[in-house]
C-alpha cells in the first residue's frame, strides 16, 4: 500500500472538505486518517490516504489545488513514514491542562517551553477567548517517571507568575464525571 | 479528546463549587484480635490498624493531587468494639479505646469509628461495658467515635438501652465539660444503623462486610446549590420537577467522582471497594451548605411550611442520580441536616424559624436524624430519651436509618452560642418543647415490638 499524509490550509468557506476529499478519492485513494479544525476563520485539515499504485506527492498536491482558486490554499503532501505511530514520543498517563486568566503575550510559549523541558508531549490544545480573558485547554502525556505532584506545583508556580490560574488533572476525573460507562472500565482504559 | 464543555464544567465543580470527597473510610475487622487478656487485645488492635492502614493517607493524598479532587478526611471504621469487650470491664474498655486512638493518630486519620454496640434486641455484658465506658473514653481520647444501635425495623426498639443512653449522653457531655460537652458530638444513637456507612461519628464495619474494605462518602452541597442557581438564572420560572432533574444530573457527576477515588484507593491498597455513600454532607463553610440548597429552591426561611417537601425532593433526586451513576451505593445515601455543621441550618435555628420539631419532621424524609443539635446542660435524661425514641420510631416504622447526635452543653442555656471549631462548626443552644412531658412513658422501659410489615399506610 502507498500511503501519504496530506495537509491543507485555507480560509474557511462552504465545500472545502468536498474539494479536498473528492480530489484524492477521484485518484483512486482511500482516506484512512482524518482530522480538521477551524481557527479564527481559517480551516485546516490533515488526512492520510492510501493508493494501490505509487503516486508522486506532487501529483496529489496538484490534483487537490485544481479545486481551489489561485493562491487560495496551501497544500503539503508527503509519503507516510511507516514508523510514525511507533515514534509517538511519550508513553505515559494522560492529563488535562487548563489555564485561565487575562490574555497576554507569552502564555503559550511559557506553557510549551515547560512541557518540552520536562518531556511532556502535547497531544491536543485548544484556546478560546472571552473579551480580554483566555482559556487554554490541553491534553498532554506525562512520562511515568515524572512526579506529577512536582509537575503540578512547578507549572502552577510558573503560570501564577503571569497571573494565570492553572491545573493539571488526570483525564479519568473528566471521564468519570462526564461519561456513563462503568468506573472500572474507565480505570482499566477500556469501555 | 474529552469535550471542552465537559472539561470546563468539571473544573468549575472542582475549583469553584467545592466538590470534594468528604471521606475515604477504610473498614478493618478486628475480631481476630480478641484475647482473654485485654492488654493483649489492645496491643493486637493497635498493631493491626497500623499495619493495614499505614498507607491510607499517603495514597489518598497522591490520588487527590493526581485528580485535583480533595479528599477532606481519611478515616477508619472497625468492627464493633463491644465484640472485644466480652469478659472485660470499663478499665479494659478504656485501654482498648486508647489503643484505637493511638493507632489512628499514628496512621494520620482524624477519626476512627466502631466503638460500637448493637443492642436493638438486648444487651450483652460487653455491650453494657462499652456504653458505661463512653464518658471516660470520650474524655480521654481524641479520635475515637462511638455509635449505639437501639432499634431496627426487624427487631423493634430497646427502650431500656435508650434509657441508658439518655443518662450516658449527659455523662459524656459533663466528662468533656471543658470542651463544651464535645464528647457527646462523637456519639450517634441509631435506628437501622448501616453497616457500610463511611461518615462519622456513626461509621463502623458490619458483620457482613469483608475483612478490609474502602467506603467513600461524597460531598457536593455547593455543586448542587450552584447548579440550581444556574438553572434558575436561565429559567427563573422553572418548576420543581426541573429542579429535581437538575439535582439528579449533578448527583450523578458527584457520585462518579467519589467512586473513581474509592476504587483507585482500594486498588492501590489491594483491598475490595465497598460503596459510595451518596449523602450530601455540608461543612460550616459558606457555599457548602445543604440549607443553602433549600433556600436556592425558594425556601427563604428554613423551617417554613414546605421545607420538609424540599428535603424530600433533594433526597430523592440525589438517590436517583447516584443510583444511576454507580451500582455500588450504600451507607446512608441522602441529605444530611447536621445543624452545627451547616451555617444556614445553624442560623435558622438561632433565628427560631427551624425548631427541633421541624427538624424531626425533616428526618422522616432525609437520610439521618437529629444531628449536631445543642441542648441546655440541664436537659433531663428522659427528654433526651424521648428524642431518641421519636427518631428511632421514625426509622423503625419507615424502614430507614435515623439517628440522634445531641450535645447537652454543661452550664449553657437556650440561646447561648457554642463553637466546636473545624468541621464540627458552631451553633446556638436550642430548646425542646414540653421537655418534661414524657418521663413516665420513657421510664416504663422495656421493648417496643417490631412493627407490622403489612397494612403499609
Amino acid at each position: 500500500m502507498n500511503r501519504y499524509v496530506v495537509s491543507v490550509l485555507v480560509a474557511d468557506r462552504v465545500g472545502i472538505l468536498r474539494d479536498v476529499t473528492s480530489a484524492v478519492t477521484d485518484m483512486g485513494a482511500n482516506i484512512d486518517g482524518f482530522s480538521q479544525t477551524v481557527v479564527a476563520g481559517y480551516f485546516t485539515v490533515i488526512l492520510t490516504t492510501s493508493f494501490h499504485e505509487p503516486r508522486s506527492p506532487e501529483s496529489i498536491r496538484e490534483n487537490i489545488l485544481r479545486n481551489f482558486g489561485p493562491d487560495e490554499a496551501a497544500v503539503v503532501v508527503q509519503p507516510y513514514a511507516a514508523d510514525a505511530v511507533g515514534r509517538i514520543p511519550v508513553k505515559g498517563a494522560r492529563y488535562i491542562v487548563t489555564v485561565t486568566g487575562v490574555d497576554k503575550p507569552g502564555i503559550l510559549k511559557t506553557i510549551t517551553g515547560y512541557f518540552a523541558d520536562k518531556g511532556i508531549n502535547v497531544e491536543d490544545w485548544f484556546v478560546e477567548f472571552d473579551g480580554g480573558n483566555v482559556r487554554h485547554i490541553g491534553e498532554v502525556s506525562v512520562p511515568k517517571l515524572l512526579d506529577i505532584k512536582q509537575v503540578q506545583e512547578e507549572f502552577q508556580h510558573l503560570l501564577s507568575a503571569m497571573d494565570m490560574d492553572s491545573f493539571i488533572q488526570h483525564e479519568n476525573i473528566f471521564k468519570a464525571t462526564n461519561e456513563i460507562g462503568a468506573i472500572g472500565a474507565i480505570l482499566s482504559g477500556g469501555r | 479528546m474529552i469535550k471542552k464543555s465537559d472539561i470546563v464544567s468539571t473544573v468549575r465543580m472542582l475549583q469553584e463549587e467545592h466538590l470534594d470527597v468528604r471521606t475515604v473510610t477504610m473498614g478493618i475487622n478486628l475480631v481476630e484480635c480478641a484475647c482473654r487478656d485485654i492488654r493483649a487485645t489492645a496491643a493486637a488492635v493497635e498493631k493491626k490498624l497500623k499495619l493495614k492502614a499505614g498507607n491510607l493517607v499517603r495514597i489518598c493524598n497522591d490520588l487527590s493531587a493526581q485528580y485535583g479532587l480533595p479528599v477532606v478526611n481519611k478515616r477508619l471504621a472497625v468492627s464493633p468494639a463491644s465484640l472485644l469487650l466480652e469478659g472485660h470491664n470499663r478499665s479494659g474498655a478504656l485501654l482498648l479505646a486508647k489503643a484505637m486512638d493511638r493507632a489512628a493518630a499514628e496512621v494520620g486519620v482524624d477519626l476512627i469509628g466502631g466503638y460500637t454496640a448493637l443492642v436493638q434486641k438486648g444487651m450483652t455484658p460487653g455491650e453494657k461495658v462499652l456504653i458505661e465506658s463512653l464518658p471516660e473514653v470520650m474524655a480521654q481520647t481524641g479520635r475515637v467515635c462511638a455509635s449505639v444501635n437501639v432499634a431496627t425495623t426487624k427487631a423493634g426498639m430497646n427502650v431500656d438501652a435508650i434509657r441508658m443512653m439518655g443518662t450516658t449522653i449527659l455523662h459524656m457531655a459533663r466528662a468533656t465539660k471543658s470542651k463544651h460537652g464535645f464528647g457527646a458530638a462523637k456519639l450517634v444513637v441509631f435506628a437501622n444503623i448501616p453497616e457500610d456507612n463511611p461518615f462519622m461519628a456513626g461509621a463502623f464495619l458490619g458483620s457482613g462486610e469483608p475483612e478490609y474494605v474502602i467506603n467513600v462518602g461524597v460531598s457536593g452541597p455547593g455543586v448542587v446549590k450552584r447548579s440550581i442557581d444556574r438553572l434558575i438564572k436561565t429559567r427563573p420560572d422553572c418548576s420543581l420537577g426541573e429542579i429535581a432533574e437538575e439535582v439528579k444530573h449533578t448527583a450523578f457527576r458527584v457520585t462518579r467522582s467519589g467512586e473513581l477515588m474509592g476504587r483507585e484507593v482500594a486498588a492501590r491498597l489491594g483491598i475490595p471497594f465497598g460503596v459510595v455513600d451518596l449523602s450530601l454532607a455540608p461543612t460550616p463553610r459558606v457555599g457548602d451548605s445543604v440549607g443553602e440548597i433549600y433556600m436556592a429552591m425558594g425556601i427563604s426561611k428554613l423551617g417554613a411550611p414546605g421545607t420538609t417537601a424540599a428535603v424530600a425532593l433533594l433526597n430523592d433526586a440525589v438517590k436517583k442520580g447516584g443510583a444511576f451513576a454507580s451500582s455500588s451505593v450504600g451507607g446512608m445515601s441522602g441529605a444530611f441536616i447536621p445543624v452545627m455543621e451547616d451555617h444556614a441550618l445553624a442560623r435558622a435555628v438561632e433565628e427560631g424559624t427551624l425548631t427541633i420539631e421541624k427538624l424531626e419532621a425533616m428526618t422522616a424524609v432525609c437520610s439521618v436524624g437529629l444531628d449536631m443539635i445543642l441542648l441546655p446542660g440541664d436537659t433531663a435524661p428522659e427528654t433526651i430519651c424521648g428524642l431518641i425514641m421519636d427518631e428511632a420510631a421514625i426509622g423503625m416504622i419507615n424502614r430507614k436509618t435515623t439517628g440522634v447526635r445531641v450535645i447537652p452543653v454543661p452550664g449553657r442555656k437556650v440561646g447561648d452560642r457554642v463553637d466546636f471549631g473545624g468541621l464540627f462548626g458552631s451553633g446556638t443552644v436550642t430548646n425542646v418543647n414540653c421537655p418534661d412531658g414524657a418521663a413516665v412513658f420513657v421510664n416504663r422501659g422495656g421493648h417496643i415490638p417490631a412493627p407490622i410489615q403489612s397494612l403499609g399506610n
